[in-house]
């Protein structure tokens, strides 16, 4: 979950590209400030939408809404500078929903609260908005009081509703969900003896680790007309990102 | 009537909304004399000052404490406080502990199994026996 390609879509979550820096830092310029004629973009020798993959494509794309509203950079922190704010997720296909799942999409929407089975390094979390999550690791390149948004589940879930993505993960533009970094701890001192025969000596081993601690901010999957104002578009039932049950 | 107390409508918890860091002072204890105190007065003069500029919800105290080991002390919102001692240490070392004093929540250090801790009720409720998917023998 954590390779540079998805951190960079995890919307909120500060990173700097290392690769290609000039090129990424004019393309987000020009992402976020896309009405607004900016000096940045007339400095530019080409423009650099046009390398991107989404404007190479034949079929007219829908734009979400949050490439379409040009003030609305999501800030996580205002002492980040602007080229290092998190980058709005590029997608090549727009979302794919049925019409059953428009249909039903209500009934979860309209449930609170809700749950959902975010997936970190392969690992499952059951989380609701609210709770306290340690994860097993120390995170690297983050500090206290950061956003991070988690983009891959599983589930997501009301008391009667659950909506599934099948053998793939949810589309990530289905929910959001979104953690706060709260600090790191670690766990007491463990020593662990060991010993070998015939030998009266006793090893000590020692090991302390450190956690990250995060606080799920909140929980929220995005309505149908959400969803169809960001670009979802309608189709077969078999094409669908996901699926909405009734609980058994 | 039994004595009852007063039911708490909320629970306080930091980051949902705003967000508090839970250390609130850091205290820096040197000694002008001893050898053990070398590298902590080299960080007391170069890193300090840009820690506490960058750190400003930070109070920092610095203080003399002749004939002693030099010492970190972190004071944290829940009333508990962390003291580390840094004798002998360089400077690098000591910038480590206490980026470890100002990331810490202040909580006793206490081994967990579970990864997720939660105050809600659960969402699916409490299965029941009687109730839904009632199977015919």
């Amino acid at each position: 979950m954590f390779s540079r390609t998805t951190l960079a879509r995890a919307l909120a979550l500060p990173i700097e590209h290392s690769s290609a820096r000039s090129a990424s830092t004019t393309f987000r310029a020009c992402l976020h400030q896309a009405t607004s004629t900016t000096t940045t973009t007339t400095s530019q020798p080409e423009a650099p939408l046009s390398a991107t993959p989404r404007a190479q494509t034949s079929i007219p794309i829908q734009q979400p809404r949050f490439l379409t509203s040009s003030n609305s950079i999501p800030q996580t922190r205002a002492d980040v500078p602007l080229n290092k704010q998190p980058v709005a997720p590029t997608f090549d296909a727009p979302l794919k929903v049925s019409q059953s799942l428009l249909e039903l999409l209500p009934n979860l929407t309209s449930q609170k609260p809700h749950f959902i089975t975010a997936h970190l390094h392969d690992r499952p979390y059951l989380l609701t908005a609210g709770d306290q999550l340690r994860l097993p690791f120390l995170m690297p390149k983050v500090k206290s009081g950061d956003i991070l948004r988690f983009n891959r589940a599983s589930v997501l879930g009301s008391r009667d509703f659950t909506l599934k993505g099948g053998a793939q993960y949810l589309d990530e533009r289905l929910f959001e969900c979104r953690v706060r970094v709260m600090g790191f701890e670690s766990e007491p001192l463990r020593i662990t003896e060991k010993t070998k025969r015939r030998r009266r000596h006793v090893q000590k081993v020692t090991s302390k680790h450190r956690y990250t601690i995060l606080r799920v901010m909140d929980v929220k999957v995005k309505t149908a007309e959400e969803l169809l104002e960001e670009g979802a578009v309608v189709v077969e039932s078999a094409d669908s990102a996901a699926n909405v049950e009734l609980k058994a | 009537m039994p004595v009852q107390g007063i039911r708490s409508v909320t629970a306080a918890r930091n980051g949902v909304g705003a967000f508090i860091l839970q250390c609130k002072r850091l205290e820096f204890h040197y000694c002008d004399w001893a050898g053990s105190s070398r590298g902590m007065l080299s960080y007391l003069k170069h890193q300090l000052p840009a820690f506490a500029k960058a750190n400003p919800q930070i109070e920092i105290r610095v203080s003399p404490r002749p004939h002693k080991h030099p010492v970190v002390k972190g004071h944290y919102v829940n009333g508990r406080e962390k003291a580390i001692c840094v004798r002998n240490l360089e400077p690098e070392q000591i910038v480590k502990k206490v980026h470890l004093l100002k990331e810490a929540s202040g909580e006793k250090l206490k081994r967990t199994k579970k990864p997720v801790t939660s105050l809600n009720e659960s969402v699916r409720g409490i299965w029941s026996p009687y109730h839904g998917g009632l199977k015919s023998v």
